[in-house]
């Protein structure tokens, strides 16, 4: 079908164009741009390790784009995944700790739901403000994500704190490792699951549900569903704090799964990156899973360039960045002969 | 018949003098996406005269209007002012060359005053700043020499809608243009206003300027016009032509394409509406009604509402509605229409007064509850209120079902055929339910609309402006079936500012003035009289 | 008294300005959440083109060109590819937030903070308290009433407001908008410049890595705030500065009774308490998500 093939060659093409005006760039700066891409490569799939690396990545990145795509097919532009993620590691740190003891098939539920709760709890307050009073949810939740960064910082430096920590980053001591999801590796079958329950609960809300339905009219004309008899408050409330849970859930997976700890610094742009993600997937959820995959392994080459290469971990931050600026592009590059034009037909 | 050689004579004398025209266009073919709007369009004005530029909904006129001013760029095709070439799709040139055009909804930012909106469209003054007293001193002469009675510091928003367009019409004359456009002006005015902006583009014309009009009714163009062109399909298919020299039945035919006027099906009153030859033939109604006819299917009672963001509040309205009668709800817009859609729909509170449907008493009930005892709901903005552009027609279609269901899982393949089956009942042109809503014309998007609302359990309609932007067989299709709910037994309330279809189709005319009913009129309908009721004075 | 007040000023002025470039793109319909981006970047250039030629001047100079250039980008994402704004914007942010990173690195080998000898210029000592000043502190009432004028008393502003309010208008009497957003994002990016470059050399003299640290965004929220009316996007800005420097003072007078992380979430808290606020009273304009989906 025409449409599905033009949806899947739009972000293709810009991701193309991000990726090469990218290139160049840092080529006329001094780096050698070959060598970028190799070492990037390298460090996504060049070795059995770096695959595991790029999947250890890709697991919470997809459960928190998964959260961001029901949020954004909603209407509601949640960008506080960062901050519902930090609730959802800390709200697990809450619970961990002082239950130490208690047997695992206690704990991990326990701690399964702490993480949701803590993530959709950071998603209240902006929903609250959004759908009483009708503030903004950008500026709300991106405000979130800087206090609950403080938070983090917070609570790894006071309560929770590790007393045998050193220095440089600050974190709570090692959890028993009965209760984690994963060892450091961070690939195990537990958090595959959890990763794949995630994908398919959020396949059928979105797709065999009538809030599926609702929301993806809400989000692309909220009028029209006033007219009809909705409340903005139930979809709107539903759409936070199912995306803020999910945010919340990946940050518990990271917390039990390869960090052990909650440590004050971890995945500075995880959140980000998670609604890059659910841009480049086209806001579904089988892009979302291939789009994380390959963003995943952006992740794990960041990590790999500056050892293995000596070259800047934050050139994969341009390369995001520029791809967040073209990926929502409606027209098509060659879109660029209306520079030659400035006043356009008035088709609005 | 009118006198034939007097209006050859006339032609036959300014063809020995060569008048450069005002305003001629060559070939000029417009194309959106895959859409002709318009076709080889030639036509060559005459300066210093009114014409008019006559056709149904989606003929092309407002497009045409656009191309004239320079804000739609044609594919092909040239436009000429005065004889000299201007460069097409460029609205400084086109108001360089002297052409305005005053847009059928106002091109007036709401929060400007009227001063900021002259100075903000002007070219005469500099980039100095200005104070708030200056602005006014620098306009208010020149609305008073157009006598506009208005303050030159009043906000655009708070005005009523004939000022606005008194307004927009300053505008558009600030930079002495000497061809004015005016798309639809008639279409918000109520008949005695009508009359007032008639004498007004006189005078303009007396001045020597060329005034062109974007009608599509006849009984208004052979009122004011010197000259009469029709497009049809994006064609020009009359014209130029004296309009002493044509007659209502040559134009309705021109309108409608003659092949199609007999075989639609729809019957000589309703064409009449349609193309608003003149005051209507009485329809024939049965006076007496039968005791099944009396049973009382919506009452409003005192009801009143808060005046927002969306429009003026209602101030206490009475209102009764008994099954199989269509009630129309005429009035000037922006006096209440919105809001009392609004106050029956159940979006909007209610400060005092009850709404009752049949015995229930439904003014605390949500629109899903109204819903569910029968009330339906056709909004004024098909596409901002009815439905979702972007979305696929099995959603669009679906929503009320899925809201009343509430939280449940659902099989898109069994919706998407249940859409189907209902979209085909209602001959909806459309190859897939799942194509956006957005891709389907006008018409097809009612019909949408209707079939979506109009189910077995619809006991009580209302229709806010359901045939706006409709040509002509799709506007016949939804009459048809709004006297097919009054035929079986239910209610119809139709709010519009068309008088010839509220006079065509309603058993029951109410006037809605400043928030409340003022005048109820049974047929025979005389236009003065609603008129008159309608600005709230005589005229 | 008049330490509070000066340490407002010397806190805000950045804010304004950025607050200034924020408030130009909301008149003209565009939600610029490029601020941070565009600041970062001010703040990064302006101390680099310092140091590399030993001139503030031509380090702000600097500053002002890259800011620029970053926003004829935005400009052409979302005008000409038409781009949702708030995506892109934040994209911007990022672009600027790893590119300075990126920058430093290249040039000093190192992610640590680029120092400078030289700053903006103060008034003079002389002067006492007043000195902590530098002159775009000094410029910014001036700077914030020339927009006033410029943005309600004169057509260019009107145009201007129009293209936001109704873009249609605007392009019927031949004010296209594609261009005057060119024009707002331009001189918005000079603006972000001026406001980074004073972040970083107007009392500080260093850059460090995210050193705006959401700045830009609470400058963003002091225009919807302010309801884009250049007086009122100050006052709120400036609100904002008196939160945070409330809060160091109270942390320096109640020495560790309240958490530091709590103090310095005050300005956050603030931000969405203002923004809480303005929506009550006036309305509140959205993007619509419709675009963001492909089928």
């Amino acid at each position: 079908m025409k449409g599905s093939v033009q949806a899947i060659l739009k972000p293709l093409t810009y991701i193309a164009l991000a990726i090469s005006l990218t290139a160049i760039s840092f080529q006329l700066i001094g780096y050698s741009s070959p060598l970028l891409a190799k070492s990037i490569l390298e460090g996504a799939v060049g070795s059995p390790d770096a695959i595991t690396n790029s999947v250890r990545w890709a697991l919470p990145l997809l459960v928190t784009s998964l959260g961001v795509v029901v949020a954004f097919r909603s209407g509601f532009f949640n960008v506080g995944a960062q901050g519902q993620f930090y609730a959802g590691a800390i709200a697990v740190a809450f619970v961990v700790y002082p239950l130490e003891g208690l047997p695992p098939a206690i704990m991990t539920p326990a701690a399964v739901c702490a993480g949701i709760a803590g993530g959709a709890l950071w998603a209240l307050c902006p929903a609250i403000l959004r759908l009483t009073y009708g503030t903004d949810e950008v500026i709300t939740t991106l405000m979130g994500n800087f206090i609950a960064a403080l938070a983090l910082i917070e609570v790894t430096t006071g309560v929770l704190k590790d007393p045998a920590g050193t220095g440089q980053s600050s974190s709570t001591r090692p959890i028993d490792a009965v209760y984690r999801w994963s060892d450091a590796t961070g690939v195990s079958t537990t958090l595959i699951l959890v990763a794949t329950v995630c994908v398919v609960v959020v396949w059928i809300l979105l797709n065999r549900t009538s809030f599926g339905v609702l929301a993806g009219l809400a989000g692309r004309n909220p009028t029209m569903l006033v007219w009809q008899g909705a409340t903005e408050w139930r979809l709107g409330c539903a759409a936070f704090l199912v995306s803020g849970g999910m945010a919340g859930l990946a940050g518990a997976m990271e917390v039990l799964g390869p960090n052990g700890q909650l440590i004050s610094d971890f995945l500075p742009t995880d959140g980000f990156t998670a609604i890059l993600i659910a841009l480049v997937g086209g806001l579904s959820v089988p892009g979302s899973l291939i789009a994380s995959l390959f963003f995943g392994g952006l992740a794990a080459a960041t990590l790999y360039l500056p050892i293995m290469a000596g070259l800047p971990s934050s050139a994969v931050d341009v390369i995001n960045a520029v791809i967040a600026i073209l990926i929502t592009a409606r027209a098509w590059p060659k879109g660029f002969e209306r520079l030659l034009m400035f006043m356009s037909p008035a088709h609005d | 018949m009118p006198p034939e050689p007097a209006a050859s004579g006339y032609y036959a004398l300014s063809n020995l003098v060569a008048v450069a025209n005002a305003l001629e266009c060559r070939g000029v073919t417009v194309r959106y996406d895959n859409v002709v709007a318009l076709r080889d369009v030639s036509i060559a004005l005459e300066p210093g005269r009114i014409h008019a530029i006559l056709g149904q909904n989606g003929a092309g006129k407002t497009t045409f209007a656009r191309v004239l001013a320079g804000i739609v760029r044609p594919a092909e095709g040239s436009v000429l002012v005065d004889g000299r070439e201007i460069t097409t799709g460029n609205v400084l040139e086109a108001r360089r060359a002297g052409i305005e055009l005053v847009h059928q909804s106002f091109a007036l930012p709401p929060s400007f005053t009227v001063a900021e909106a002259m100075e903000f469209g002007s070219e005469k003054y500099g980039q100095w700043p200005f104070s708030r007293k200056t602005l006014r001193s620098r306009w208010q002469p020149y609305l008073r020499a157009l006598q506009i009675d208005v303050d030159a510091n009043a906000v655009i928003g708070d005005l009523p809608v004939e000022t606005q367009q008194a307004v927009e019409i300053a505008r558009a004359l600030v930079t002495s243009a000497s061809v004015l456009i005016l798309d639809e002006p008639t279409a918000v005015l109520a008949p005695g206003n009508v009359k007032a902006l008639f004498s007004r583009l006189r005078a303009l014309r007396d001045t020597g300027v060329t005034v062109i009009l974007i009608l599509h009714k006849i009984r208004e163009v052979l009122a004011i016009a010197e000259t009469v062109s029709v497009l049809r399909a994006g064609r020009l298919v009359e014209g130029p032509t004296p309009a002493a020299a044509t007659t209502t039945r040559a134009l309705a035919d021109a309108i409608v394409g003659s092949k199609d006027s007999g075989a639609t099906g729809f019957g000589t009153d309703d064409l009449a509406a349609l193309t608003g030859v003149g005051p209507a033939p009485v329809p024939a109604v049965e006076i007496i009604r039968a005791p099944e006819q009396r049973e009382t299917l919506l009452t409003l009672s005192g009801v009143v509402t808060q005046s927002d963001d969306e429009g003026v509040g209602l101030s206490g309205v009475d209102l009764r509605i008994h099954a199989k009668e269509i009630v129309g709800v005429a009035g000037v817009e922006g006096n209440g229409q919105k809001a009392l859609v609004r106050a029956l729909a159940g979006l909007v509170h209610l400060s005092a007064g009850r709404i009752r449907l049949a015995e229930r008493d439904v003014t605390s009930s949500s629109l899903l509850a109204r819903r569910a005892a029968g009330l339906r709901v056709i909004p004024f903005e098909r596409n901002v209120e009815g439905l979702s552009l972007s979305s696929p027609l099995w959603e669009n279609w679906s929503a009320p079902r899925l809201l009343l269901d509430g939280f449940a899982f659902i099989n898109p393949t069994r919706l998407r055929n249940r859409c189907d089956a209902a979209l085909r009942h209602w001959d909806v042109r459309f190859a897939s339910t799942s194509q956006r809503a957005g891709s389907l014309s006008g018409g097809n998007a009612q019909k949408v609309i209707l079939s979506r609302e109009i189910d077995d359990d619809a006991r009580f309609v209302i229709a806010a402006q359901p045939t706006r932007g409709l040509d002509i067989g799709a506007s016949a299709f939804v009459w048809r079936a709004l006297r097919a709910i009054r035929d079986r037994g239910h209610a119809v309330l139709l709010i519009s500012s068309d008088l010839d279809e509220l006079f065509d189709i309603s058993d029951r005319i109410v006037v809605i003035a400043s928030g409340h009913i003022v005048a109820e009129f049974q047929p025979p309908y005389r236009l003065s009289e609603i008129g008159a009721a309608m600005t709230g004075a005589s005229t | 008294m008049t330490d509070f007040l000066i340490a407002v000023l010397v806190a805000g002025t950045p804010l304004v300005y950025v607050a200034m470039a924020g408030m130009l793109a909301q008149r003209t319909g565009v939600w610029n959440l490029g601020l941070e981006g565009l600041m970062v970047i001010g703040a990064c250039a302006s101390v680099v083109g310092t140091k590399m030629t030993d001139s503030v001047a031509l380090g702000v100079l600097l500053a002002a060109a890259m800011c620029v250039v970053a926003s004829i980008f935005l400009w052409v994402a979302v005008e000409v590819l038409k781009a949702n704004p708030i995506i892109a914007g934040l994209g911007l942010t990022g672009l600027g937030l790893g590119g300075t990173r990126l920058a430093v690195q290249t040039l000093y080998g190192s992610e640590a903070a680029v120092q400078v000898e030289r700053g903006l210029p103060h008034l003079d000592p002389a002067l006492g308290p007043f000195s902590a000043l530098s002159i775009f502190a000094i410029f910014m009432p001036i700077l914030v009433a020339a927009l006033w004028v410029a943005t309600r008393r004169t057509r260019f502003g009107l145009r201007l407001a129009a293209v936001g309010e109704h873009p249609f208008a605007a392009r019927s009497v031949g004010a296209s908008p594609a261009r005057y957003r060119l024009v707002a994002l331009v001189l918005g990016g000079i603006l972000c410049a001026l406001g980074g470059a004073e972040l970083a050399l107007g009392s500080l003299r260093f850059f460090s890595a995210n050193m705006t640290a959401g700045r830009g965004y609470m400058a963003f929220s002091a225009v919807i705030f302010g309801a884009a009316n250049p007086i009122g996007v100050a006052a709120a800005a400036l609100f904002f500065s008196a939160v945070e420097v409330t809060g160091v003072k109270a942390q320096l007078t109640l020495a560790g009774a309240i958490p530091q992380n709590l103090i310095l979430a005050l300005p956050y808290i603030a931000t969405v308490f203002g923004l809480w606020l303005s929506g009550r009273t006036g309305r509140r304009t959205r993007v619509s998500l419709a675009e963001l989906r492909d089928y």
